[in-house]
């Protein structure tokens, strides 16, 4: 498939032969130049990316050593329960975060407007960015999650077939309210610092199946955390979680990405309206 | 002298979209009733009121209007990126409201103080980026790149970080992102903006030069009347949200006989200038060392006059110089007390 291209464009003798050559970008290549474009910027910057593994290694020392110091062996034995739910707090913070910052970075570097009026139309190029930003920060955790496991001496059930599918649909949940916080800063721009307190509300609701309560479910993060430990403590496959659950844990990923995607439409729509898109 | 110089025949066609018969080609933009307005009530502005024109294709048309005139409102409303309240617009046909994807597909712009492209990129990074983002494969235009680059000066910085540039080579940067997929309809909002004088001219003349040799519809808005002098082969120029002229450049200044002399000589006393200004108009004095220069609105005729007038006195000139109007001149003239006060939209 390709983005429709209506007719060549270069008139320019000298330039004919070229013209006759050019080929028309399909998705294929949008993708690549989508992710590529991420790759560059994380290995070319490492310092942001480092920066980010430091902080949260650093946050995670001062939960686990005071905690240590202060409930003893209360919280050695829901060590691996804490690994884990840091483990997707920290994906579902990188995920949230990076979305809805390069949302609002594209607005103020004038790229947003170039994004929308692309011949493949915004949503496959907002969906690929999320994609390439999902991607990196689980790079990032995974990393986060290795050191933590050395650090507290804990080993948890790492099958990939299991993890990687549940976590891919628990943060797509926090995606879909990245896209809604990307949405809401293209119409009242500088709003970032307020919806990055949004983070904070992620740890409640990776607790939430803690507190027993059905309705939790679906809550963003909150299904999606309760089977993350049960794959990643007591070795439950990922055939093995009942049908409905599963079925929860899609329907909420879906949903919230729906949602998400909805509330940015409408924001950019209406920013069009106020012609405020882009004016930073 | 009227400000009102609409010309029909620059371009305009039928109304609704595009062509003046059926075998003829659409044009490449047409705006027909565009109205936008900000804000509901008494507090309500009209920023766009009733705009029509038609660009036919390969042609650089030069927009220039006051602050508030409505041009970026305007560039913005045919990009899409300002929902218009009533009104149409076509690019090569293609309805940008009804059908994006295909009038996005031949179009790219550089908007007014914005970066553009990625900092943190390199020059050539940012150029396939955006040709894909375009719709066309980076690989194979990469010897256009090339040649792009080379055009533009910047083929030794091409892996580079834009962020490591100058001012000026970043505006070339974002100029050269904007063509890096072969888009044929341009638009530039302050193409020039922060740029050094020399700068300013090196991208103007860079840029005539690829719009001749591409064959581009290009709409350019600046407060620079050089750029749009140098670049335009059509002005339109807008005031309230609202055409008031609509010409070649020549046109335009052609219309206007207010045409003058300066006049330079060590004789042109105070008694003497006042004896002038008793039967012509003079505009401008001022002292230069030991002369006197003045400049007087007349036409030829009245020239001669002058001439005598000053040879009577035993006034000898030092040298005399044919004032001509330029477009900014014009630009005033048409826009009144707008205009003066600046030619950029913030």
């Amino acid at each position: 498939m390709t983005a429709r291209r209506s007719d060549p464009v270069a008139t320019d003798p000298g330039e004919a032969g070229d013209a006759t050559d050019r080929r028309r970008a399909g998705y294929r290549q949008l993708a690549k130049a989508v992710l590529y474009r991420e790759y560059l910027i994380f290995v070319r910057y490492p310092a942001n990316a480092i920066g980010g593994i430091v902080v949260s290694l650093f946050f995670f020392g001062l939960l686990f050593y005071g905690g240590r110091m202060l409930a003893g062996r209360a919280l050695t034995d829901s060590i691996e329960g804490i690994v884990v739910g840091y483990f997707l707090w920290t994906l579902s913070v990188g995920a949230y975060s990076a979305i809805s910052n390069d949302i609002g970075s594209e607005v103020q570097w004038g790229t947003l407007e170039r994004h929308v009026m692309t011949p493949f139309g915004f949503a496959p190029v907002a969906f690929l960015k999320g994609v390439a930003k999902v991607i990196r920060t689980f790079v990032t955790s995974a990393i986060i999650l290795a050191v933590m496991l050395v650090l507290t001496g804990t080993t948890l059930e790492l099958n990939v077939l299991t993890v990687v599918p549940v976590t891919v649909l628990s943060i797509a949940s926090v995606l879909g309210l990245g896209f809604a916080a990307g949405g809401i800063t293209v119409l009242y721009k500088r709003v970032g610092n307020w919806l990055n307190l949004l983070q904070f509300g992620f740890i409640v609701l990776i607790s939430a199946p803690a507190f027993d309560l059905g309705w939790t479910k679906y809550l963003p993060l909150a299904q999606g955390s309760a089977l993350l430990q049960r794959a990643m403590i007591d070795g439950t496959r990922l055939w093995e979680f009942p049908a409905a659950d599963l079925a929860v844990l899609v329907g909420v990923a879906v949903g919230y990405v729906a949602l998400g995607y909805l509330v940015f439409e409408y924001a950019t729509r209406r920013a069009r309206r106020l012609g405020v898109l882009g004016d930073y | 002298m009227t400000a009102q110089r609409h010309r029909e025949g620059s371009g305009r066609a039928d109304a609704a979209g595009g062509a003046t018969d059926d075998d003829a080609p659409p044009a490449a933009i047409a705006v027909d009733g565009l109205v936008k307005r900000f804000g509901t009530g008494p507090d309500a502005v009209t920023a766009v009121d009733g705009l029509s024109f038609e660009i036919e294709p390969g042609s650089v048309v030069g927009l220039l209007g006051p602050n508030g005139a409505g041009k970026t409102t305007t560039i913005k409303s045919i990009l899409g990126m300002v929902l218009p309240d009533a009104g149409t617009v076509r690019i090569h046909g293609h309805d940008v409201a009804e059908a994006p994807r295909e009038a996005y597909a031949r179009v790219d712009a550089m908007l007014e103080g914005a970066r553009n492209d990625y900092w943190r990129l390199t020059v050539r990074e940012n150029l396939r980026y955006f040709a894909t983002i375009g719709g066309v494969d980076p690989d194979s235009v990469a010897d256009r790149h090339d040649r792009l680059l080379e055009k533009l000066d910047l083929a030794a910085k091409a892996d580079e970080p834009v962020r490591s540039l100058s001012r000026g080579m970043k505006q070339k940067v974002s100029l050269a992102s904007v063509l890096a997929s072969d888009a044929d309809v341009v638009f530039l909002d302050e193409p020039t903006l922060g740029l050094d004088v020399e700068s300013s001219r090196t991208l103007r003349r860079e840029l005539r030069r690829i719009v001749d040799e591409r064959d581009l519809t290009a709409v350019v808005s600046s407060h620079d009347m050089d750029v749009i002098e140098a670049v335009c082969d059509r002005v339109i120029i807008m005031s309230e949200g609202r055409i008031v002229a609509d010409d070649t450049v020549p046109a335009l200044l052609d219309g206007f006989e207010t045409r003058g002399y300066r006049l330079a000589s060590p004789d042109l006393t105070d008694e003497v200038v006042a004896g002038v200004r008793e039967r012509f108009e003079v505009t401008d004095r001022e002292r230069v060392g030991e002369k006197t220069e003045i400049e007087v609105a007349t036409d030829s005729d009245g020239f001669y006059a002058l001439a005598a007038h000053l040879r009577e006195r035993d006034v000898a000139l030092d040298s005399v110089e044919t004032v001509e109007p330029d477009l900014e001149e014009a630009f005033v003239e048409m826009t009144g007390d707008a205009g003066a006060a600046g030619g950029g939209e913030p």
